[in-house]
């Protein structure tokens, strides 16, 4: 190789460097990262980028160097040298990839070590999933469907599912775990910005999984304790509330139901606001039909909406009483 | 077997007729001749093609805007998973079975496969199988709506109606078929290489065809087991996936992957031995590297076999089985970049012309390049705890399989269309062609990457309107337009030349490999006589040898 | 076929040449029981992980009345002498074929035959007696997938067999050419072997 290809070659690679490093830059890539976790995978991340972009570079030069340099002549049939092989490229070229991803396997191996601690006493929150909502259960024993959190205190996440497997994910955090059902798997996180942010659901789970979604939300730890103190909602379902409106809110059934009482708008399920309608087209008296509909779904279907969609579980998941009270509460508030 | 060796010639022409390709439909339907199965093959894949493109269509029309009512949830859920098993299990790898079935023995210089008959059967039960696949679409509840890898208990316990069931059966029929054609392949591999082709003079096609066809016969059982699993689980009441019985829906995905990883490197590895194939034939020059090639094939496959588990990092495992499958992905990184170095020190100092099948095969290096990139990603846990199951997957897993295989498929199609049909296809349509699909392809997918990274997951119908991610899904959504009017140009292409292609010699590019010693297309019995092979391009030799005879 | 013949009749095909000595019937048989191999490993896989990963603290699970799943070790041990025997027997065939004692050949396949219905038989009043059926949790479900799905193998055998035997008595296979005889057989041992690797993990282990 001449001084002028291997200039041209490392030309070639500034530029196609320059240009992938351009579309890193940017673009916005990344969310803003709101826990300590996070900054450490988009760390991690960084290092492959880089990584990355110096091989796509050198890869690219060295193909347009070849389109560019060693095109045919017109006329040309000549072969090009019987070039075989060469052992000692061929080393090399084995032994800096290996090098290169054994470096990237360790950096991963830190960051997941270090993500992994939950410290002393973490908050332990249980998230239950199951399709299309989200209940966060906390160590009072009191649940919520939206999750709020201190800031930089570590937190313990414990997912379970009810039915079948859903995600957890909130992309500021950098952190994703599935919810399977019959066991419970975790993670940590230990926000470090206050605000809002989406969770989200990345397992396709049925119908509604495009809008199994949740929110997050980062308080200052002061106005955590004081909420945490107050505890705002109403207590769970499943902790043996039997307040009608808080069975509608913590068995999340705004999660897929329109409903302006419970100040739900889910678009998966049919219209609460509609049951008088709904239970004039079934023939059944008004409470006997909400009733039915809660514990076995399939009988009776609103126009446009298909088997199966709703959860049969609510038959076992919540309590006569529970039941009792949320009827009532259904066919109060409805339209 | 023994008594066909001794058939006379002019027997044998009795038997195929001296006239193959002058068939009735019958001919066609009772061929066991491998090239016309594997004509068949290719046609057949390419139907299928069309239809999981069209499915692909109609979910970016949906994805266009936020809000879209093009689809109901429920059919795009369809969809979504017709699109993505039709791609895996009726286009890229009976595609490569295709090209497998017509090459194979003509690249070794065999009249015909080991068992013709079990190589007809493969074809009819893939054609079966892909029938029952789609028409799950007529089942009650429509087709199965679990995507590609229909993840229980999704699809045991919370999927009624019987396109799941239908789903279970056409993927059971295929890998009957491909589980058949593979034993063909290797029994005639290992048996009817002609007298000199030893294991480093066979072309690397082979090599990837026989690395393919072994993964498959190891890995195909597993999804046959898991299949199988599932359709008790849904059908008799057994509880091998349900958790509230002592099952396990992790046994699933450990069963589904130990197939399902492999099964990227079976639409890959025979890809890459087209690649291996074409670019020294445009490049004038020998392959660079040939030993480092076939080994870095079979590495990879070994590998593969190793790193299941990689898709499942965010199921809980334990960190310690984590980080051993992460090390063991991050390894085949390292096969995988031989072979890029190979290519690339191939075309260097070489001849090059940039014929289609050329201009296909270095976008697959550089497509390739970026997917396999973009792989490393996904293989380093933590950053795939962030990645999984978002659209950065669905770039990644596009940019390997389509940018990669399907690249490779048409460099392919381009290059072995003559000796298949006798003409060549159109070169200036064939350049329309490449440049609309790769502007296409990369104006697709590569804001999907963009998307995945800034939240938006995988398998939706529907996002929220507001911000950057409406942008890219329109770029998205004009991107795969401008790829189907690529294969509309493709599709112009074969229906122009069919009739008025230019005529190809035996030979038209040049090229070392046997396949090209014979007419195109070649007789019913392939060779009428054939070289003592004594090194791996052999055409090269017969070439110089003529051009010594000349100036005599 | 000689040269001459092959300068004279320019346009057939040159003769087949085989770049190994093992037999495309019998290489494509042990790659098929590779893959067998394969099918019976995920179900093993299957067994397993619900034994050890999913339910690790009792194994076989209790049943309703509180008692762990019996399963019939010594009938299955029978069972298991029986389908071992076959082997022999069919070994014997095999040997016999090779010497050309067609009589040995035609009473070896019929024993065999005869050993190899006894067994499903025995296992099919086996399922019938044993107390749990298939919807009795994970440990049901792995049983019977397992045994189950040998029990498909040893019909498709039987079948394989009843070919060969019918074969036998029709004067077909000679001491130089029993290729169907011999990838039957090979068939039928994987077949027994694997019966032996099903019977410890399910019944004893």
């Amino acid at each position: 190789m001449t001084r002028g290809s291997i200039f041209k070659l490392f030309a070639y690679a500034v530029v196609a460097g320059a240009i992938t490093t351009a579309v890193a830059v940017f673009i916005p890539w990344l969310p803003t990262a709101a826990t300590r976790q996070a900054d450490r995978m988009w760390f991690s991340i960084w290092f492959a980028e880089i990584i990355a972009i110096v091989v796509f570079a050198v890869v690219a030069a060295a193909l347009i160097y070849c389109v560019v340099e060693f095109r045919v002549k017109p006329g040309d049939t000549s072969d090009g040298p019987p070039t075989h092989g060469h052992t000692m490229l061929e080393i090399i070229w084995t032994a800096i990839p290996t090098v290169i991803v054994i470096a990237i396997t360790i950096v991963a191996a830190i960051v997941i070590h270090d993500n992994g601690k939950a410290g002393t006493n973490p908050l332990v929150i249980k998230v239950v999933t199951q399709q299309f909502t989200y209940q966060f259960e906390y160590p009072n024993g009191k649940t919520f469907n939206i999750l709020r959190l201190p800031k930089d205190r570590n937190v313990k996440l414990d997912l379970s599912s009810k039915d079948v497997i859903h995600s957890f994910w909130v992309p500021a955090f950098g952190q994703k775990t599935d919810a399977v059902p019959g066991i419970t798997t975790s993670i940590v996180i230990t926000p470090t910005r206050t605000g809002y942010y989406p969770i989200i659901c990345t397992q396709l789970c049925g119908l509604g999984h495009a809008l199994m979604r949740s929110e997050a939300i980062v308080l200052e730890s002061t106005e955590y304790d004081s909420w945490y103190a107050s505890a705002g909602e109403a207590p769970a379902a499943a902790a043996g509330g039997t307040d009608g409106k808080s069975v509608y809110t913590a068995a999340g059934c705004g999660a897929c139901h329109v409903f302006t009482a419970g100040g739900s708008a889910g678009t998966i399920g049919s219209s609460l606001d509609n049951l008088s309608v709904d239970a004039a087209k079934a023939g059944e008296e008004l409470n006997d039909f909400i009733r039915s509909s809660i514990t076995d779904p399939d009988t009776f279907l609103a126009p446009g909406y298909a088997k199966g969609v709703m959860p049969s579980t609510y038959k076992s998941s919540i309590s006569g009483a529970q039941l009792d009270s949320l009827v009532q509460y259904l066919a109060e508030n409805t339209k | 077997m023994a008594s066909k060796a001794n058939h006379h010639p002019s027997a044998a022409r009795q038997r195929f007729g001296s006239d193959w390709r002058a068939g009735r439909i019958t001919a066609w339907l009772t061929t066991v001749d491998h090239k016309r199965v594997g004509l068949l093959y290719i046609w057949t894949t390419l139907g299928f093609f069309a239809v999981g493109g069209v499915l692909a269509l109609l979910m970016r029309a949906q994805l266009a805007t936020p809000n879209e009512n093009f689809l109901t949830r429920g059919s795009y859920n369809q969809v979504l998973t017709i699109h993505g098993t039709t791609m895996i299990f009726l286009v890229i790898v009976p595609i490569l079975a295709g090209f497998g079935n017509f090459l194979v023995p003509l690249m070794i210089g065999a009249r015909d496969m080991a068992f013709p008959r079990l190589n007809a059967l493969s074809y009819w039960l893939f054609l079966l199988g892909g029938i029952v696949l789609l028409s799950s679409f007529w089942a009650g509840h429509g087709a199965a709506q679990g995507g590609w890898t229909s993840y229980v208990p999704l699809s045991t316990l919370h999927m009624p109606g019987h396109g799941e069931d239908f789903w279970i059966l056409g993927l059971h029929i295929l890998s009957i078929s491909s589980l058949v054609g593979a034993i063909n392949f290797i029994v005639t591999i290992h048996n009817m290489r002609t007298s000199g082709m030893t294991w480093t003079r066979i072309p690397l096609f082979i090599w990837a065809i026989l690395t393919y066809a072994w993964l498959l016969v190891i890995v195909l059982p597993t999804l046959s087991a898991g299949l199988t699993m599932m359709l008790l689980d849904r059908q008799w009441g057994t509880h091998f996936f349900d958790p509230v019985h002592g099952g396990s829906p992790i046994l699933y995905q450990h069963v589904f992957w130990f197939f399902g990883h492999p099964e990227v490197y079976i639409m890959i590895l025979p890809a890459m031995g087209i690649i291996s194939e074409i670019i020294p034939v445009f490049a004038r020059k020998p392959i660079f590297g040939y030993k480092a090639v076939a080994y870095s094939t079979v590495g990879i496959a070994f590998f593969s076999l190793l790193v299941w588990a990689h898709h499942m990092f965010s199921t809980g495992l334990p960190v310690g089985l984590d980080s051993f499958f992460m090390l063991s992905s991050m390894v085949i990184a390292v096969p995988t970049g031989v072979k890029i170095f190979n290519w690339l020190a191939t075309l260097w100092r070489g001849n090059i012309s940039f014929d289609t099948p050329m201009l296909w095969s270095l976008g697959f290096i550089g497509v390739f390049t970026l997917g396999g990139l973009s792989g490393i990603f996904l293989a380093a846990f933590p950053i795939d705890w962030q990645l999984t199951d978002t659209y950065f997957v669905v770039a990644h897993l596009h940019y390997v399989l389509f940018g990669g295989s399907m690249f490779a498929v048409f460099a392919g199609l381009y290059y072995w269309w003559p000796k298949m049909f006798g003409r060549l296809l159109d070169e200036r349509l064939g350049k329309l062609h490449f440049a609309l699909v790769l502007i296409g392809f990369n104006v697709t997918f590569l804001p999907q990457h963009f998307l995945g990274l800034l939240g938006m997951p995988r398998r939706v119908y529907t996002y929220r309107p507001g911000g950057i991610w409406e942008v890219y899904n329109v770029i998205s959504t004009v991107g795969s337009f401008l790829m189907a009017v690529g294969m509309l140009v493709f599709v112009l292409n074969v229906v122009i030349t069919a009739r008025s292609g230019r005529r190809a010699s035996n030979d038209p590019w040049l090229a070392d490999t046997l396949e090209w010693y014979t007419t195109s297309p070649p007789p019913a019995w392939n060779f009428d006589r054939l070289p003592y092979i004594s090194n791996a391009r052999p055409l090269r030799d017969v070439r110089r040898r003529l051009e010594a005879e000349r100036w005599k | 076929m000689s040269a001459a013949a092959e300068a004279h009749e320019h346009h057939g095909p040159p003769p087949i040449h085989y770049s190994s000595r093992i037999n495309p019937a019998v290489l494509g048989i042990f790659l098929f029981i590779g893959s067998e191999i394969m099918l019976f490993g995920s179900f093993f896989t299957a067994y397993f992980f619900d034994r050890i990963v999913a339910n690790p603290a009792q194994w076989p699970p209790l049943n309703e009345a509180g008692v762990p799943f019996e399963r019939p070790w010594f009938l299955a041990l029978i069972n298991t002498l029986i389908l071992v025997t076959s082997s022999f027997t069919i070994h014997w065939a095999t040997v016999s074929c090779k010497k050309g004692n067609r009589a040995g050949l035609q009473a070896g396949m019929v024993l065999t035959f005869l050993l190899g219905l006894t067994f499903l038989l025995t296992q099919v009043i086996e399922y019938h007696r044993i107390g749990f059926n298939t919807n009795d949790t994970a440990f049901a479900a792995t049983f019977f997938g397992l045994t189950g799905l040998h029990g498909c193998h040893v019909f498709i055998g039987l079948l394989i067999l009843l070919v060969i035997t019918i074969r036998a008595f029709r004067g077909h296979f000679s001491p130089s050419a029993h290729h169907g005889l011999e990838v039957g057989g090979i068939y039928w041992h994987f077949v027994d072997v694997m019966w032996i690797v099903v019977y410890v993990t399910v019944y004893v282990l």
